[in-house]
Parts: C-alpha cells; sequence; structure tokens
C-alpha cells in the first residue's frame, strides 16, 4: 500500500512538473523590479510578477497561484524595506524554497544600496503602519532606480553566475538608459522645484527630494491609518496656510476624498502611480512608470502655478 | 610657466608704457610718435591677454573632461544579501488578541451582557534551519485558559513536504482550522461547532506535499487522537479520549484542495475532506468546500467580494445516547446508533472602501446524535476596520430552534497588540 502510494505521488509530480527551462525563473514581488530584472537578465531570466502596478503593494491579495510560482523560482527580486510585508512573508512561509527565503543567495533585495529616509526612531503603532527600516516607495525617484538595478544585477550574478558578462552588460545598458532618461527628466521637472503638495500616503518622499518638492502632509492621518474627519479638517488649514496648490493621489487610493481636500483647499488633483504600470495606459516599463509620473506632477504643477497667479 | 607668463608681459608693459611716456616728454619727442608707441604696445597687450583667456578656457575645459572621465563614486560594497527586519534572535514573534463583545439575544438566557470572546496570546519563531514552532494560549470569559496550540512545522524537507507535529488546528475543511479573530463573523458557524466541535484542535502529526507545477495543488494527510476543541474538552462523550488506543482507533485525515485563477480578478478555490475512525467504521466526515473571490484590485469603493460555501456529512456510531423519542410521551430511549448528519454554511461577504464590510451568512446544522435537531440560522455583519489593527463588527442573527426564532445581536471590538500578520492558510 505504501509503496503504491509512494509510486502514485512520484507519477504525478512527474506528470504535473512542466518541461525544465534553460532561463532562470524569476518571481518579483512588484513590477518595477520586475521591469529592471528583464532589462538586466534579457533572454536569460523569465520573470513573472506577483503585484499588478495599479494595486496598492501593502495590500495585495495572497493567491495560491502565487505559491507556485515562488516553489518553482530560482530567485525572487523584492523592492524591499518592507514594502511587501502584508503578502509576502505568508507566501514564502507556505512556497516550500529555501533558496529565495530572506538571506538565501536566491533573495534579491533591490533595496540594499538605498539610503532610506524617514527611518522611524520607535516603531510604536500610534504613529501607524511604519516599516522599521524606512519609507519604502524609493523607486518613485529615477536615481534611487539605479542603485536599484545595481542590486539586481549582482543578485542575479550570484545565483547565475555563469551569466556574469550578460548581467553586467545589461545593467551598464539599464544605467545609460537611466542615466540620458534622468537628465530630461531633471530638465522636465524644473517646474517642480519649490512646489508645495499633499499626497494621499507617505510615498513621494524621495521623489519630491530629488525635484526639489516640499511635501506638507498626508490625506492618510498616519501611515496606512485611514483619514478621520478631524484630520482632513487640519489638513485643509494647514493647506491654505501654506498656499498649497497640488494634492497627489496615488492611484490606488480612493479619488473622491483626494478630490475633496483639492476643492476645499482651492487646489488642483493629479494622480500618479506609486508602481510601474499603474496609471491607465501605461506599460511596465520602469522609464515609462517615472516618466508618465513626472509628466502628470509637471503638468499638474504648472496648471496650479496659473491658476493661482 | 603658462597663464601667469602673459600677465607679466603685461605688467612690464604697462611700467615700459609709463617711462616710455615720462621718457618722451623729457625727450620732447612728438605726441604723434607716442600715440603710434602706445597703440602698438596696447595691442600687443591685447594679444597677450587673449592668448591668456584661450589657454584658461583649454585649461577649464580639460578640468572637465577630466571630471567626466572619473568612475562616478560607488556604493560601499554590500556585506549583506538582505536587508531583513531585525528580530530578536532570542525572542519569538508575539501577539496578543483581544476580542471583546456585546450580546443580547431575545430568547433563552434573554437580556444584555458582556463577555470575552477571546484573549489570546500568540508565539512563533524559527528553530533553525529546519524547523519552526508556534503556539497559541486562550482565555476566555468563562475563566478557562487554554493551550490551543503548541506544535514544531518542518521547514526544509525535500520534495515539497512539510510536516507537523504537536497540538494544533488539523486541516480539514476551510474555516474549522481558522481561529476565531480570524473569522469574518462574530462567531463560528454552528455547523462547524456541532460537527467539528469548534477548532479542529487535535493532537498528532500532519503532512502536507505541494505539487511541484503551475497549478495549485496540495494534499495534506493526518494521523490524530481526536478533532474537535469540544472532544478536547470533554473526551468522554464522544469516546476518544486521549491516551493509547489501537492504531484503528486513531482519526485518519485527507485533504486535498486545489485552485484556479478564473481571471485576472476572478478565481475559485475547492478543497475536500475526509477524516475517518476506521475500528468499526466509528466515523466517516466528509466534508466539500468551496470558495470563489473577485479581487479587483481597484481604489473604487467597491474592492471586492467573497463567497463560500463548506458542506458536512457526518456518519458516526455513538454509545449509550438518546437514540429515539417516544413522539407521545417524549420518552427518550438509549442505545448505540449510527447517526447520519449533514450541516454546512454559505455566506458572502463585499468589500468597500479602504474600511469597511458587509456580508450576510446562512447555517444549516443538524446535532450529530439523538433525534434529529435541526438549526438554521440567518445572520447579516457590518465590519468597519479604523485601522490594519483593529476593527468594530456587528452581527445580527435570526436563530431558528424550537420555538420563536431568537433574535441575537452582537458588537465585537478586536485588536491585535504586537506582532501581527496575515498567514497563508487565513487568506
Amino acid at each position: 500500500m505504501a509503496s503504491r502510494l509512494a509510486s502514485l505521488l512520484v507519477g504525478v509530480t512527474l506528470a504535473l512538473a512542466s518541461p525544465a527551462s534553460a532561463a532562470l525563473r524569476v518571481v518579483a514581488s512588484l513590477p518595477d523590479v520586475a521591469d529592471m530584472a528583464r532589462q538586466i537578465g534579457g533572454d536569460r531570466v523569465e520573470v513573472t510578477t506577483i503585484a499588478e502596478g495599479g494595486q496598492d503593494p501593502h495590500k495585495v491579495p495572497v493567491k495560491p497561484s502565487f505559491v507556485t510560482k515562488l516553489n518553482r523560482a530560482d530567485a525572487l527580486v523584492v523592492q524591499g524595506l518592507g514594502l511587501e510585508h502584508a503578502y509576502l512573508p505568508a507566501l514564502l512561509e507556505v512556497a516550500r524554497n529555501s533558496h529565495i527565503m530572506p538571506g538565501a543567495p536566491g533573495y534579491i533585495d533591490s533595496s540594499l544600496y538605498i539610503k532610506a529616509l524617514e527611518v522611524p526612531e520607535s516603531m510604536s503603532r500610534a504613529q501607524g503602519e511604519l516599516h522599521a527600516l524606512g519609507n519604502p516607495h524609493f523607486n518613485l525617484d529615477p536615481s534611487q532606480g539605479k542603485l536599484m538595478a545595481r542590486a539586481i544585477a549582482e543578485g542575479l550574478e550570484r545565483v547565475d553566475p555563469a551569466g556574469k558578462d550578460a548581467y553586467e552588460a545589461g545593467l551598464a545598458r539599464f544605467e545609460q538608459l537611466l542615466d540620458r532618461k534622468i537628465a530630461e527628466w531633471d530638465a522636465l521637472a524644473t517646474p517642480l522645484r519649490g512646489v508645495k503638495a499633499v499626497s494621499y500616503h507617505p510615498d513621494i518622499a524621495y521623489l519630491a527630494r530629488h525635484y526639489g518638492m516640499e511635501l506638507v502632509g498626508t490625506i492618510e492621518t498616519k501611515p496606512g491609518v485611514p483619514a478621520t474627519p478631524g484630520h482632513i479638517e487640519e489638513l485643509i488649514q494647514l493647506m491654505k496656510q501654506q498656499k498649497v496648490k497640488l494634492v497627489i493621489r496615488e492611484v490606488a487610493y480612493e479619488l473622491p476624498l483626494a478630490q475633496q481636500v483639492a476643492e476645499r483647499a482651492g487646489a488642483r488633483v493629479v494622480t500618479i502611480s506609486s508602481l510601474a504600470g499603474g496609471l491607465p495606459g501605461t506599460s511596465s516599463s520602469y522609464v515609462d512608470f517615472i516618466d508618465a509620473n513626472l509628466r502628470a506632477l509637471v503638468a499638474a504643477a504648472q496648471a496650479a502655478g496659473g491658476q493661482s497667479s | 610657466m603658462g597663464p601667469d607668463r602673459p600677465v607679466s608681459r603685461a605688467a612690464a608693459a604697462l611700467v615700459a608704457l609709463a617711462a616710455l611716456t615720462a621718457g618722451s616728454l623729457a625727450r620732447g619727442e612728438t605726441q604723434e610718435s607716442q600715440i603710434s608707441a602706445l597703440k602698438a604696445e596696447l595691442a600687443a597687450t591685447q594679444g597677450e591677454l587673449a592668448k591668456t583667456q584661450a589657454a584658461l578656457d583649454a585649461l577649464e575645459k580639460k578640468v572637465e573632461a577630466l571630471g567626466a572621465a572619473a568612475p562616478a563614486a560607488q556604493p560601499e560594497p554590500a556585506q549583506q544579501t538582505a536587508r531583513i527586519v531585525p528580530v530578536n534572535a532570542d525572542n519569538p514573534g508575539i501577539s496578543f488578541v483581544i476580542d471583546g463583545q456585546a450580546a443580547s439575544n431575545t430568547q433563552g438566557d434573554q437580556g444584555a451582557g458582556f463577555l470575552l470572546g477571546t484573549g489570546e496570546l500568540f508565539v512563533s519563531a524559527p528553530i533553525d534551519p529546519f524547523l519552526r514552532g508556534y503556539a497559541s494560549m486562550n482565555g476566555t470569559t468563562e475563566g478557562k485558559f487554554d493551550l490551543e496550540e503548541a506544535a514544531l512545522v518542518t521547514t526544509a524537507l525535500p520534495w515539497n513536504l512539510t510536516l507537523k507535529g504537536g497540538r494544533f488546528f488539523a486541516d480539514f475543511g476551510r474555516f474549522s482550522h481558522w481561529h476565531d479573530e480570524q473569522l469574518p463573523f462574530v462567531n463560528r458557524p454552528d455547523s462547524l461547532n456541532r460537527f467539528i466541535g469548534g477548532e479542529s484542535q487535535a493532537e498528532g502529526v500532519e503532512t502536507s506535499w505541494l505539487a511541484p507545477s503551475e497549478q495549485f495543488f496540495e494534499l495534506t494527510v493526518g494521523v490524530y487522537n481526536s478533532m474537535g476543541a469540544a472532544r478536547f474538552d470533554d473526551p468522554d462523550a464522544f469516546g476518544t479520549s486521549s491516551g493509547q488506543r489501537s492504531f484503528s482507533e486513531l482519526n485518519y485525515l485527507v485533504h486535498p484542495s486545489t485552485y484556479f485563477d478564473l481571471s485576472d480578478t476572478l478565481n475559485l478555490e475547492l478543497g475536500g475532506s475526509y477524516l475517518s475512525v476506521p475500528t468499526d467504521a466509528k466515523r466517516a466526515l466528509y466534508g466539500l468546500d468551496v470558495t470563489f473571490r473577485h479581487q479587483p484590485g481597484t481604489s473604487e469603493f467597491y474592492q471586492g467580494t467573497v463567497v463560500g460555501v463548506e458542506w458536512l456529512w457526518n456518519s458516526e456510531r455513538f454509545d449509550g445516547v438518546a437514540t429515539t423519542t417516544d413522539p407521545v410521551t417524549g420518552e427518550e430511549f438509549s442505545g448505540s446508533g449510527r447517526f447520519r448528519r449533514d450541516a454546512g454554511y454559505a455566506y458572502f461577504e463585499s468589500f468597500f472602501g479602504r474600511r469597511f464590510s458587509l456580508g450576510a451568512r446562512f447555517d444549516y446544522a443538524e446535532n450529530l446524535f439523538g433525534p434529529k435537531d435541526l438549526t438554521r440560522t440567518y445572520s447579516a455583519f457590518l465590519t468597519w476596520q479604523p485601522s490594519e489593527f483593529q476593527r468594530v463588527r456587528f452581527q445580527w442573527d435570526d436563530v431558528g430552534i424550537a420555538g420563536p426564532d431568537d433574535q441575537r445581536f452582537t458588537l465585537q471590538w478586536t485588536a491585535f497588540i504586537g506582532s501581527h500578520s496575515h498567514g497563508f492558510a487565513a487568506r
């Protein structure tokens, strides 16, 4: 009986196992790091993504189909700094793949070279849903994108040493592309310098630092904590005092409240995405993501400037 | 040499010019010749200055070129492969759940009251590279403090296998292995309370296998002394008290489950469960669960729906229990007998905004043994989640039992202290 059962299990395993692929199986937690892994790895990698661009990265549903992807993965690429804490630990716990667990060679953390902003001094939940390692939304700043790409390339080399030259070449190409685009974006985003804004969630800290924007507050009461009526009133008063003309609403967050705040404070709402592919009509390309966000912000800032003058 | 040479020449020219001027005045030369000489010297000086400027421009370009050619400052090489949230190496993750309730009902013990639904301490940590452990201890209004779970789980077995041992909630069906605070309702459905005995608490071992395929398929098999918290609390009533017994008196479980992505936003989960006590075919409990989810991943007001159905069939032999009732006198006759009974529930829950959900449930529960006693319960529930770590839920139940229906109203306030994460099982 036992041998029959064992034979059955082996048979089912062989039947269900799909043909081996020569490419490195890479699972990416988010579309930004997925695009970078594709750009760097080229034909050597086969990348699948867990979350989609329009989703709130803090609330990605835990689907069993993600478990099978992780179970068969050679490498897992994450954005890091705890951004995936709401879904990835639960998936990894049941994925039965020790090669991609945190700390294992196949766990590729794109945040390795990021100097985190807003690292909390204490982890009291009275301050909201804090990330212990700092603000994890560095992907919105393209200058951080270069550091992410470097960490990903090194991770791919670690998992697949034979592809070292290919990954280094892929990294060089991607860095050149980003350098060229960053120069364009820096020129494009000149009107953002000194612009005061509020965002829905505190996820544009890195972007604001790079382009010289001034963040005045968030619609959320605290990180991850929905707005309360009292907080909204205080925020609107603050916006009026500070003459804030821009409300940045990330596409995963509700529009009506952002519109209400903007209307009452005499500001404009601009919708951006915190992940690649989040804005309707955009691809999951990291470059397109940054480009779409900046164009939207610049257009809104210029319109708001015209409105206020 | 370089840039300072033309400057010194210019200075010399100026000195010469002054001398020339003084000399010429002294010598009484003509004004015209003096002007000519001055013009010549001035032209020479301008030429030297132009050369100096050109040399300076060239040097500046060289410096810029050198700067551009120099490699950009590289960050220090990483000394780690991942940034992991620091957890005290010696202490486990600890959480405590507080679940307070206010309830009232119209039948039975009428009136209103407060109770502690659960105060549950949960600890969990890796033990070594091959094993993790967890335990949960639960206190309630009844004053009972119970070690609900204390289990070890392997983390590095080959062939996609996981082995669990100790006291834990057996992997039967969908909700029977969920803790109370993880349920989408205020209370556990009566069908599960009657057929499983609350949570599927068990002592034994369980192994699960994940098929190495794109298609999710998981198979769990387990062997336990018994299954169900009620059988722990009152083992003699079920004849499955703890202690040693023959292998055929143990409880054996088989639970396959699978999952389908019907589209980007729709998915379906199917599970079947079978629990058997082989000796004299004492017990056979079958379960089927279906969960359908719409998860649009949107920021619109409507954010998704879950529909779940679970049905159970139980065939069990009981000794020394009421088997029949005299329809005239109501007298009960005791004896041994096999009882085949059904139970189950169906529910939906829809999510709105980032904080609200609304749902309804129907529950059908026959009793496990004795003359058939059926309870039908209709429920509606509304949940508000001010943050990730607390929620308030109101539930109305219409419980159809003998006599007028009991109307129950419950307000539940639940909060999570400490380490809190959503496990895969409670998805």
